[in-house]
């Protein structure tokens, strides 16, 4: 089987700085793959890559054996890869329901003309049932009419990931959605995030809470310094002295 | 509250009086009073368009131009080809909308300050070329006698009959950017504007959308110029400048952005105000300028948000009687 | 050939004009990240006070170029203090206050103007200096593009070599970090706009013998600020004087074998290309976000 994405020597460069230096890595079908690597690692650059919102100084991303290299953001997300932000990024001032609302625009975007006509009623209506259903597998639903920046920082990540979780991912890219979490919302976030590749999206997690990512991923990369320091399983990756080295002494 | 009528019919009923008075307050008016009401339903088109194309976070400085493009499309194919103004109506809009997708190319690449700027300087030069090029438009005095509407045997040069045309129009230009603000579409505007990475990240065309926005309300202002003109007679560079420009963001912003209402209360409270000093014409602008200062320093959500206001005012009066 | 010439030295004093003006609207929005738009309404105050003080009551030319300095200086500290300074971090809202002052600047000058045609400064020095046959350069010229000069001259010293021009800098750069070191950001504001208005005054001042006064005067200002602005680099002195020359060769170029509208419209057309392929200018710096 060929995997769902294929990252192959990217490369990114800011001015004299090598952000990320010839990584390649895969990810299968149904898999959580962990992109781990102390600070400045490369790890959001890599993501940004994949997802469009940075051109890469060389390389490529096949996502289903397609060349995605440097397409809009967008038409990424339209494909079927949709990523979640570093920093809290919401509709600040829309709420909770109209956040994962907007998340549903693959699904029914309209024209003008059928907008002023009404003749996408149906398909608005679709958009509503499945941005219920997200809300509710999140455990959102109560909160639906309140603003999303009156949320409480662990329901504002779990808006975050809901909002892409509407865009029906088939892969979907967390960038630390444990951050800042305490510790029964990260354990309840490690349930959602099992559940969300039970229902068949794979999933690539950067993360910095070893424990989630221990007991989530499949398999890790770690970076260090815009390099891939190590691929293998969580187990494999503990052992690796080089890997203990660089988050010894990255601090 | 009145508790006879049920609240899903207010709207209705308010919408229902609104017009029954609209259809008879002309025959009350004075001549240039009439005149007035035209202008200023026409001035309801200019400000929803352009609240159409701020929707998305981008406060362009062409709309007035984009109007002048109508303007121009219109006047000058009726009156040089000798066709109806019910052809060329929609004509001026397509040729706004047109013109509007042509800049969207080059404006687009720059987001605020440089897209201000920008828009400035796109209008600039659109509207110079105006008074340059004498043929086909007529320079710096414009070209006038243009032709008015001929719909069996209506006599559009007067006011009434005028102003019932431009009701019409504008409702219907109205309601349709209601539709649009309302539906789908609109929300995606919104979220262009609040959080244009997140949008993109779910799948929006961030760059299509404010386009659409951009081209859509230039199409209606497009429009609102086209009414202007087939009923002055004369269309000139002047009608378009920064100065009526100014006037749009000062009706907005009075008004108030945040809701579809504020635009077109402060075009309408501006433009009576407007009237009421038509008797110190010389201080007119200086009078908008500190409006305009004032609103901006002390009242920045606008006219709207004075009933709000006023509520919470109220409420903290009383919390702290008690 | 002389025509030629004489276009190259008619540009070249347009320069200084083009420069003077500019400056204040790059220092301001550098510094305060706001684009004043009655930029051109300072100009245009500065020249109906040489009309109004030194034309119509007879105070010598010299003492009045002070005096408007002084005045325009003088309002744009009051500008800053109650217009800009409230709202500060709000670039737009500064935008829309600036709008409103330009509205009320033009009605003081049609109260003391009166209504009708532009004005004429007899200019105060008279001759014209031949260099060849039909190349003249009339001594007001002359005087505005000497004292133009001077005045840039002055600025450069102050921004490079003294304290308060090296703070100034520090804030175009980036606000917040010349904040954390202890530069007073009111303060920096007040000078970055006292100074452009002074410039600003001081182009009008030199200008009025030169040109039609009339209290709309300051678009065609603004417009040649914004153009020298957005091709020299958004917040770049250097870039902006350089830019001037350029503009203003180009545009008397223009007017001179075409006419002045066409100038302008290729003046705007170019700087809408320069925002497209190079949003910072020819020398500019990226504003952060
Ligand atoms: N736009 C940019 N311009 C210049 N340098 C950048 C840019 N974005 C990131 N960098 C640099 O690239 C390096 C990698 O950054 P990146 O954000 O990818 O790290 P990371 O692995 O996500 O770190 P963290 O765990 O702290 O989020 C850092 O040194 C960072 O300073
Ligand atoms: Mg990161």
């Amino acid at each position: 089987m060929t995997p769902i994405l294929e990252v192959k020597h990217l490369t990114m460069r800011f001015g004299g700085l090598l952000a990320v230096d010839d990584v390649s890595f895969s990810v299968n079908e149904g898999e959580i793959r962990g992109l781990i690597g102390p600070n400045g690692a490369g790890k959001s650059t890599t993501f940004k890559m994949i997802a469009g919102f940075l051109s890469p100084t060389s390389g490529d991303v096949l996502f289903r054996s397609n060349n995605i290299t440097n397409q809009r953001p967008s038409r990424i997300a339209s494909a079927g890869v949709v990523r979640t932000f570093q920093e809290t990024t919401l509709f600040q001032e829309l709420s909770v329901f109209e956040n994962v609302l907007i998340g549903t625009h693959k699904q029914a975007h309209t024209n003008i003309i059928s907008a002023v006509l009404g003749l996408d009623r149906q398909m608005q209506n679709e958009a509503i049932e499945a941005t219920t259903e997200v809300l509710e597998f999140m455990g959102l639903a109560e909160r639906k009419n309140q603003l999303a920046a009156e949320l409480p920082l662990g329901l504002q990540r779990a808006l975050a990931v809901a909002i892409s979780l509407a865009a029906k991912p088939s892969l979907l890219l967390m960038d630390e959605p444990f951050a800042g979490m305490n510790p029964e919302e990260t354990r309840h976030m490690m349930e959602l995030t099992e559940r969300v590749r039970e229902s068949g999206i794979s999933i690539v997690l950067v993360e910095h809470n070893m424990k989630a990512v221990m007991g989530l991923c499949d398999r890790l990369v770690v970076l260090n310094f815009g390099t891939v320091l190590d691929d293998g399983t969580p187990d494999q990756v503990r052992h690796n002295p080089n890997v203990i080295q660089a988050y010894l002494g990255g601090g | 509250m009145n508790n006879f009528i049920p609240a899903k019919f207010r709207p209705v009923l308010f919408l229902l009086l609104l017009y029954a008075g609209l259809i008879v307050l002309p025959h009350f008016l004075k001549y240039h009073q009439q005149d007035f009401l035209i202008f200023l339903t026409i001035n309801i088109l200019v400000v929803v368009s352009y609240r159409l194309v701020t929707l998305t976070g981008e406060w362009s400085l062409i709309h007035a131009v984009m109007m002048g493009v109508g303007a121009y499309t219109s006047a000058l194919i009726s009156k040089n080809f000798d066709i109806s103004f019910w052809i060329t109506l929609p004509l001026a809009g397509v040729m706004a909308g047109l013109v509007a997708l042509l800049l969207s190319y080059p404006l687009f690449r720059m987001t605020q300050f440089y897209f201000l700027i920008g828009s400035f300087a796109a209008g600039e030069a659109i509207r110079l070329s105006w008074i340059q090029f004498i043929k086909p438009f007529g320079g710096t005095g414009g070209t006038s006698a243009i032709p008015s509407p001929e719909l069996m045997n209506i006599d559009f040069l007067e006011p009434i009959p005028y102003f019932y045309l431009v009701l019409i129009v504008v409702s219907i230009c109205v309601y349709l950017l209601y539709r649009i603000e309302n539906s789908r579409i609109g929300l995606t505007l919104h979220a262009v504007h609040w959080k244009g990475v997140l949008a993109e990240s779910v799948g929006v065309n961030t760059w299509n959308y404010r386009t659409l926005a951009f081209v859509i309300g230039s199409l209606f202002v497009g429009i609102a110029g086209a009414l202007k003109v087939h009923y002055i007679g004369t269309v000139a560079p002047k009608q378009f400048d920064i100065g009526f420009m100014v006037f749009i963001l000062i009706w907005v912003i009075v008004g108030g952005y945040r809701t579809f209402y504020g635009a077109i209360i402060g075009a309408v409270v501006l433009s009576v105000l407007d009237e009421i000093l038509r008797g110190v014409e010389q201080l007119r602008p200086a009078i908008y300028g500190a409006t305009l200062i004032f609103f901006i320093l002390y009242l920045p959500g606008g006219l709207e948000s004075l009933p709000q206001k006023i509520k919470q005012k109220f409420r903290a009066n009383r919390e702290s009687a008690t | 050939m002389e025509l030629l010439i004489q276009t190259v030295v008619n540009g070249l004093i347009q320069s200084g004009f083009y420069a003077l003006a500019a400056i204040g609207l790059v220092l301001v929005f550098g510094v305060m990240r706001v684009v004043n738009f009655a930029h051109g309404e300072l100009v245009m105050i500065g020249a109906y006070t040489i009309w109004f003080v030194h034309a119509q009551n007879g105070v010598p030319y010299l003492i009045t170029v002070v005096l408007a300095i002084l005045l325009v200086t003088a309002l744009g500290l009051l500008m800053e203090r109650f217009l800009f300074r409230p709202m500060t971090g709000d670039p737009l809202g500064g935008l829309i206050c600036s709008i409103g002052m330009l509205f009320i600047l033009q009605v003081i000058a049609t109260y003391v103007g009166g209504e009708g045609p532009s004005k004429q400064v007899p200019p105060p020095f008279e001759g014209t200096l031949v260099l060849m046959d039909s190349v003249r350069i009339p001594y007001q010229r002359l005087f505005s593009i000497t004292v133009a000069v001077f005045a840039l001259g002055i600025l450069w010293y102050f921004l490079t070599r003294t304290k308060f021009g090296w703070a100034v800098r520090a804030v175009s750069m980036d606000r917040e970090a010349a904040a954390l070191q202890g530069i007073s950001t009111i303060r920096v504001s007040m000078i970055a706009i006292g100074v452009g208005a002074a410039m600003a005054g001081l182009a009008g001042a030199l200008m009025a013998p030169l040109t039609n006064i009339n209290p709309h005067m300051g678009h065609n200002v603004i417009i040649a600020a914004f153009i020298v602005t957005i091709v020299g680099g958004v917040g770049s002195l250097p870039g902006a004087v350089i830019a001037s020359v350029l503009y203003a060769l180009f545009h008397t170029f223009v007017t001179t074998y075409f006419s002045g509208t066409i100038a302008t419209i290729s003046g705007l057309v170019i700087m809408v290309l320069v925002l497209i392929v190079r949003p910072t200018g020819i020398m500019g710096h990226r504003v952060s976000e």
